[in-house]
């Protein structure tokens, strides 16, 4: 074997040997297209670019490959925003954690995951 | 690869002082450097016939940092023979691949800086 | 998966609260939100970016909600239309053979920044699309990609082995058609344009966009009428 090729980005994937083809459509969470809402609301308006975007995605490394579609454009939104400075880590993180909060479970013993770790 | 050369003139936006023209035989870069790139790796190298001019774009490889695109680059499309892409393709010889390819990574076919 | 949690009972207590609640007099209830587990890392984090960009007024959440309505309601409709629409009409099928973007003004459609490449399929030529670098997709005229055109196996293979990956479609070409594969890498979008089958004779636009099926116009399907 020799080195791996010069510069081939992880989403450069034409030609590569790959499994058969799931020929369905599993279709979309609500929040996958909830995301794609957000991404064609900020190209639209050229707040981002597609290709900034892209960018983003590919400079994922291994990680790329490990993520479903949704969640590379969302990691790649992320770097795009904080590059752009429309959003800082510090403003992301305390908006997760709010977020995070909002969803809790008020009865814990209802708590599916709770329940999920007991088994 | 006559069976599908109905080839049509559209350009999509000008392109002004376009280098190449319908049917000229062209070599794709055959050049590895790090960024965004939209010419995928297993053509680079590869000869094939510009099959349309497509007009002039802001150039990813700037759009992709920020940058305006400016000065735009001419958009090319590309047909390539499968066989000659692929070695051992498992089709008919008649196949063709086609993509779309800026004219700086483009070289007039013969040109032996293209040759690897 | 970390260890965020989520309020299931309150979202199904909402779902049930508002089960008879009329839909059609709220134009925010078009996308319904069915939720199966608590949200990922990456769904925070999407929420989170968008609540932040609408606190500081980069965007709105209803610029938002009209592009999910559009692409769920208006965008996967609009590839059969047109290309039903060249079924019938010769002089349109060469309009948007020449330029697709310009063509589909004629149905009020507007490609936004979509250039439109029509490929059609002849006796001779099977035209299939992929975007082996990302997913490149005409989502203008068809909406979202389904998964497999977004799948690495899809990507990777198609190129290469544009027959075999057919065959796993259940679409069988014979070694006399060319078969012509299409990586969608730039700034054009495409379209098939299928062969029209036999017995659709006399068929009005209608009918005949039923036939055409977002995988026709990709091309990893042929249209077909049932005997």
């Amino acid at each position: 074997m020799t080195a791996p090729p010069l510069n081939k980005g992880p989403h450069d994937v034409g030609g590569e040997a790959a499994d058969a083809v799931d020929t369905l459509d599993h279709g979309m969470a609500f929040w996958e297209k909830q995301a794609n809402g957000l991404r064609s609301v900020l190209s639209a308006r050229r707040i981002t670019r597609t290709d900034e975007l892209r960018r983003a995605a590919e400079d994922l490394g291994d990680r790329y490959s490990q993520l479903a579609y949704f969640e590379r454009t969302t990691m790649a939104l992320r770097t795009v925003l904080l590059e752009k400075g429309l959003i800082t880590e510090v403003e992301l993180k305390a908006k997760m954690d709010e977020i995070r909060a909002r969803f809790n479970v008020p009865d814990e013993m209802e708590s599916p995951l709770i329940q999920a770790a007991q088994k | 690869m006559s069976a599908a050369t109905s080839t049509l003139p559209s350009t999509y936006t000008p392109a002004p002082g376009h280098r190449y023209k319908v049917g000229d035989a062209v070599v794709i870069k055959r050049a590895f450097p790090p960024g965004h790139r939209r010419t995928p790796y297993y053509i680079r190298g590869k000869q094939g016939v510009i099959e349309r001019i497509c007009g002039s774009f802001p150039n990813p490889e700037e759009l992709a940092y920020g940058f305006d695109g400016e000065p735009k680059k001419i958009l090319y499309r590309v047909r390539f023979a499968q066989n000659h892409v692929w070695p051992g393709y498992a089709g008919p010889a008649h196949d063709i691949i086609e993509m779309e390819i800026f004219e700086h990574w483009l070289l007039p076919a013969g040109n032996a800086a293209a040759k690897g | 998966m970390t260890d965020t949690k989520f309020d299931y009972y309150a979202q199904k207590k909402h779902a049930h609260d508002h089960g008879d609640h009329d839909h059609a007099a709220d134009a925010h209830a078009a996308i319904e939100e069915p939720r199966e587990g608590p949200p990922s890392e990456f769904e925070i984090m999407s929420r989170a970016m968008q609540e932040l960009l609408e606190a500081k007024g980069v965007i709105t959440a209803e610029q938002v909600r009209a592009r999910m309505e559009q692409f769920e309601e208006d965008l996967p409709y609009r590839g059969s239309r047109v290309v039903a629409r060249a079924w019938v009409d010769p002089d349109f099928k060469q309009r948007l053979l020449a330029d697709g973007k310009a063509a589909c003004t004629e149905f009020g459609i507007d490609l936004e920044a979509d250039r439109l490449i029509a490929v059609e399929n002849t006796p001779e030529v099977h035209n299939v699309i992929v975007c082996t670098l990302c997913s490149c997709y005409p989502r203008s005229l068809l909406g979202m990609p389904p998964t497999w055109y977004k799948s690495r196996n899809y990507r990777s293979r198609v190129v290469f082995e544009p027959r075999a990956v057919l065959r796993e479609f259940g679409t069988v070409l014979p070694d006399n058609v060319t078969v012509r594969v299409h990586d969608s890498n730039a700034d054009m979008r495409y379209v098939v344009i299928p062969m029209r089958p036999a017995g659709t004779e006399g068929w009005d636009e209608e009918k005949l966009a039923e036939l055409l099926t977002r995988d026709t116009l990709v091309g990893v399907t042929t249209p077909g009428v049932a005997r």
